[in-house]
């Protein structure tokens, strides 16, 4: 399984927790008080509660459950039914490989993540979730016009809508399911980005639409 | 293998409030039922009319899918003069049923899951206690617990240090002693009777036999309610759905004490209906 994006960076900021999917693995991403990042299996070890209804308590991810503490590195560093008991270095969650570029997180469920390299700076603009296949979304893109104009593929997964710039990075999560992420041009005002993220709404609605969705 | 052993064992399937409003379609284990009232002269069919063996007790309606029934597990204190019994309803969950029965007789989760009311930060320590099979009984009991909870009952009116006893009578019924907050020499009995729908889904029936004569009906079972849909967030979170019995599959603690003998106790008696096995 390559890495594979599975959001944007500024949707997760200090102290929050998402859940993510990757090839069919349940996934927890959060981010620490001090901005460090780590991704697991959503499953404590404890008790097996998902960990992305979990909270963060300083540098640590609680569990919703009972509360077990756990370090960035997966370690459990507290328990609090045994305030005084300094957790045996046995008790850890399974780490993921995850790191972030352009605004995007990246995880990686065999490796190191290895973020998909852009020819060129790129903004991060939305993510969204289309119930259709990932053929689906690409056929849709080149189909949805913006502003009049059918987007134009010009190679490395890049689109250009007039003088736009655009990039899909697609995470299929299921055979008719499909997490969708984009990028633009950097520096566009906010009128251009409002109207680029309806866009990507009736990109999603056409792609629904006229895929192999719902079959 | 463990569809025969559990279709041995009674099962709640209805109550007086639920039969009143007509008769309730449901399953148990798989099978597909009928309940039809009224209440005192209960018949249960499946779907192609075959009758089921009826029996009314603790206000619950309970039956038997299987040709060779163990009796049904006493509960003294049900017969206590002074005990007002109360049946709190029902609640779906998308859980296994030992899961279900698990996650009662767990203490270490009060402050977090039922947060204000049967735990609270700081107060998350759970004291060493007492966790057995007791082979006379042939039940999984735990004494000696104490805890600080907040509000303990709806009677309480503040927070005090609880005791608790557990009682596991059947893989899929617990029951439970604490301090009852207005008679310190008594114990209120709150039970989980669990109807395995499936191995993967259940419903639950709590039901308690209590020493408070002036809250009202509907706001104790209320009350009860409450805390098991709090209960219900968690179990319908937990991977893998079914128990495992595989004691290097989740990591225990001494506050597990309890949760580790009920699943020796599933295993040994080969009650695996809802549990992870190396057969299943
Ligand atoms: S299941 Fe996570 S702390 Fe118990
Ligand atoms: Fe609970």
């Amino acid at each position: 399984m390559p890495s594979m994006p599975v959001g944007l960076s500024r949707d997760l900021p200090p102290k929050r927790v998402m859940r993510a999917s990757v090839g069919g693995q349940d996934i927890v991403v959060w981010r620490a008080s001090n901005g460090d990042i780590a991704a697991w299996d959503n499953r404590c070890p404890h008790r097996g509660m998902a960990l992305s209804h979990g909270f963060v308590r300083g540098n640590a991810l609680a569990c919703l459950y009972h509360g077990w503490h756990y370090e960035q590195s997966g370690r459990c560093s507290y328990i609090p039914a045994h305030p005084d008991l300094d957790p045996p270095a046995t008790i850890h969650t399974t780490r993921f490989g995850v790191t972030e570029r352009d605004g995007v997180i990246w995880v990686d469920t065999t490796d190191t993540a290895k973020p998909g390299m852009l020819t060129e700076p790129l903004d991060p603009l939305r993510s969204l979730i289309a119930e259709v296949s990932e053929a689906a979304v690409e056929a849709a893109c080149h189909s949805t016009p913006f502003e009049g104009e059918m987007p134009q593929p010009s190679g490395s997964g890049l689109y250009a809508l007039g003088t736009i710039r655009l990039a899909l990075l697609t995470n299929p999560l299921g055979p008719n399911r499909t997490q969708v992420t984009v990028l633009t041009s950097p520096g566009l005002s906010l009128q251009t980005r409002l109207a680029l993220s309806r866009w990507c709404e009736t990109l999603r609605r056409n792609a629904e639409a006229t895929g192999t969705g719902g079959a | 293998m463990s569809l025969h052993y559990a279709s041995n064992d009674w099962y709640p399937v209805a109550d007086a409030a639920c039969l009143a409003r007509g008769p309730r379609k449901t399953r148990l284990l798989g099978t597909d039922l009928e309940v039809l009232g009224p209440f005192d002269h209960p018949v249960v069919t499946d779907m192609g009319g075959r009758c089921f063996p009826v029996q009314v007790r603790y206000n619950h309606l309970w039956t038997t899918i299987g040709d060779d029934p163990r009796p049904l597990f006493d509960i003294p204190e049900a017969d206590e003069p002074g005990r007002r019994h109360v049946p709190c309803g029902v609640v779906r969950v998308k859980c296994s049923p030992l899961r279900a029965v698990e996650n009662f007789l767990d203490i270490a989760h009060f402050p977090f899951v039922h947060t204000g009311i049967l735990g609270a930060e700081p107060h998350t320590e759970v004291a060493a206690y007492k966790a057995e099979i007791r082979e006379d009984v042939d039940e999984v009991w735990a004494t000696n617990i104490s805890f600080y909870q907040p509000q303990a009952a709806k009677s309480a009116a503040g927070g005090i240090t609880t005791r608790y006893e557990y009682r596991v009578p059947a893989p899929t019924a617990a029951v439970l002693y604490k301090t009852c907050p207005p008679r310190p020499e008594a114990m209120d009995v709150i039970a989980i009777f669990v109807q395995p729908r499936s191995e993967t889904d259940c419903d639950v029936w709590p039901w308690m036999a209590l020493y408070d004569d002036t809250t009202n009906f509907a706001d104790l079972a209320q009350f009860q309610q409450e805390i098991f849909l709090q209960d219900r967030s968690i179990l319908e979170n937990q991977r893998p759905v079914k128990l495992p019995l595989d004691p290097k599959l989740e990591i225990p603690t001494r506050a597990d004490m309890t949760s580790i003998a009920y699943r020796r106790w599933l295993k040994r008696r080969g009650a695996y209906y809802g549990a992870l096995t190396d057969q299943t």
